[in-house]
């Protein structure tokens, strides 16, 4: 089973850039040209000061474990030969109110623990796809 | 003020509960309602609005209304989503017959959620909606997964345990084995429910609802109206949803919190109770955690101790604050919402039989605490005194 099966990304009209960066190995949040709030998920209007106005910065690419799962079911088959794994809320490093999600690469499930410090890794699953995964750091 | 005994439920009604209905979710709709309109003494002739919600796994009114022969629909609700606005539909009919916009509403919920279209995707792709494409490709999309992060955040911060979620699941069964009409009606114990195999840790097997085919419907008309119909009116003394967060967005971080936070405050300035008059609360139990974080928002006991109060017997059908009387979705069996509804109109009827709470005047229903898509929806229900 490879990452290829899993299922793809329907990436948006607000996230292109964001999944473009992604394929670059970069990791972006959109920073508010009105207030200067670090934005994820990729948005058009800031919903604190309602500004439209935008740019893209880079992040460090590291945080701390909020909260996680480990997947036992198998829910879709692309996962058949993965579980157990596990799936990391990531509190970000770089704001107090940034998180992704991701599933746990070159770790043991079972040793996952609240805030563990994990890093940001880019694996490229085809011509097409980057994804970012996390591990231990 | 606003809505509050100005509707009531005057009917209810369901199908079998079952893991293959071997039936269409349309059959479903007109048996559920057909059986509501009979508990209230109405016909469908009377019928003249029709109210649903569905994630594209149902039939719509547009469709049951001619199936059924309705004569002429003034009114109708197609509403998107899942548990999340399952008491929206209730609380949208009770403001159509308050305003005379319609006059008999029948609200329905049907579902083939085992045989056709499963929660979660077990064999399906997953639905490209929001924020899934930020989730979906590291394989969390599915409900069981979803919850589970939120049970762990509480864990994590509350000090929660799996004995406490433990409690919640052994106590419903107990319930359910005095329900005639639930799927599970074998007791199960503390170790039994410790025992069960992982889905998403740390939930397991036993903290996940049922998988049902099956429909449930509610008749609503004006206070005024059901007192003269065949069964005596349970009146709809509030009903509000809304919220604004959506946990699973990706944006807001802390899923200790669920929306009932936010609107129980206007649920019980609505219908002029508090926590305390509260004689019967459903609530929605897709997983044990989401009972635990409702009775935390909704103002049963301290923020943090819905585990430590769960656990010590207070939602038991002899303590203080019964909580899912028929077994709820984790052993009645999952209509996603409307079947919390029939069963606290049937504690307020007194028609609950073994495991009827006496003297219950006051009921506490509630929706999907809004993890899964934006806000949630919940009614108090009470008899007419």
């Amino acid at each position: 089973m490879s990452l290829a099966e899993r299922p793809r990304p329907q990436v948006d009209r607000d996230s292109v850039p964001w999944w473009e960066a992604v394929r670059r190995h970069e990791l972006l949040v959109q920073k508010c040209g009105g207030c200067g709030t670090l934005r994820f998920p990729p948005r058009a209007i800031c919903g604190r000061c309602r500004a439209r106005e935008s740019g893209w910065v880079p992040i460090e690419g590291t945080g701390r474990v909020a909260s996680w799962i480990v997947c036992h079911q198998v829910f879709m088959r692309a996962f058949a030969d993965e579980v157990p794994y596990a799936v990391l809320h990531v509190r970000l490093d770089d704001a107090e109110d940034l998180f992704m999600y991701g599933d746990l690469t070159e770790g043991d499930p079972a040793e996952v623990t609240a805030g563990m410090p994990v890093e940001a890794v880019f694996t490229d699953v085809d011509e097409d796809l980057t994804l970012v995964r996390w591990r231990p750091r | 003020m606003g809505l509050r005994d100005r509707a009531a439920i005057a009917g209810v009604g369901y199908t079998p509960f079952s893991k293959d209905s071997g039936v269409s979710t349309l059959t479903l709709a007109i048996d559920a309602i057909l059986a509501a309109l009979d508990d209230a003494g109405l016909a469908v002739d009377d019928v003249d609005a029709l109210a649903t919600h569905r994630v594209g796994d149902s039939t719509p009114p547009w469709v049951v209304a001619p199936a059924l022969g309705v004569p002429e629909v003034s009114w109708y609700l197609d509403q998107f989503g899942g548990g999340s606005v399952s008491h929206a539909v209730i609380g949208q009919a009770a403001m159509a017959v308050a305003t005379g916009v319609a006059r008999t509403v029948v609200c329905y919920r049907a579902i083939n959620a085992r045989s056709e279209f499963r929660m979660g995707g077990t064999g399906r792709g997953a639905a490209p909606v929001f924020d899934a494409q930020y989730q979906a490709p590291y394989g969390y999309f599915a409900p069981p997964q979803q919850f589970a992060m939120a049970t762990r955040a509480h864990m994590i911060k509350y000090g929660t345990t799996h004995e406490q979620l433990g409690h919640i699941a052994v106590g419903q069964r107990a319930n359910a084995v005095k329900n005639p009409r639930a799927l599970k009606r074998d007791p199960i114990t503390l170790d039994d429910y410790l025992a069960s195999r992982w889905i998403a840790e740390p939930l397991r097997l036993l903290d996940c609802c049922l998988e049902t085919d099956g429909a449930c419907a509610v008749v609503v008309t004006s206070a005024e109206r059901a007192r003269d119909l065949a069964t005596p009116p349970v009146l709809i003394s509030g009903a509000v949803w809304g919220g604004g967060d959506s946990f699973f967005s990706g944006q807001g971080g802390d899923f200790t919190v669920s929306e009932a936070a936010r609107i129980a405050p206007r649920l019980y300035a609505m219908a002029g109770v508090g926590p305390e008059d509260i004689d019967v609360a459903e609530l929605y139990d897709c997983f044990t955690y989401s009972v635990l974080v409702q009775l935390e928002d909704y103002g049963f006991c301290a923020k943090g101790e819905g585990g430590p109060y769960a656990a010590s017997g207070a939602t038991s059908l002899d303590g203080p604050l019964p909580v899912n009387t028929h077994g709820g979705f984790l052993s009645e069996g999952y209509v996603h919402g409307i079947n919390h509804i029939a069963e606290a109109v049937a504690q307020l009827r007194g028609t609950a039989g073994d495991r009827q709470v006496s003297g219950a005047e006051v009921a506490l229903s509630t929706a999907q605490p809004g993890y899964v898509l934006a806000g949630t929806s919940a009614l108090i229900l009470r008899t007419d005194a």
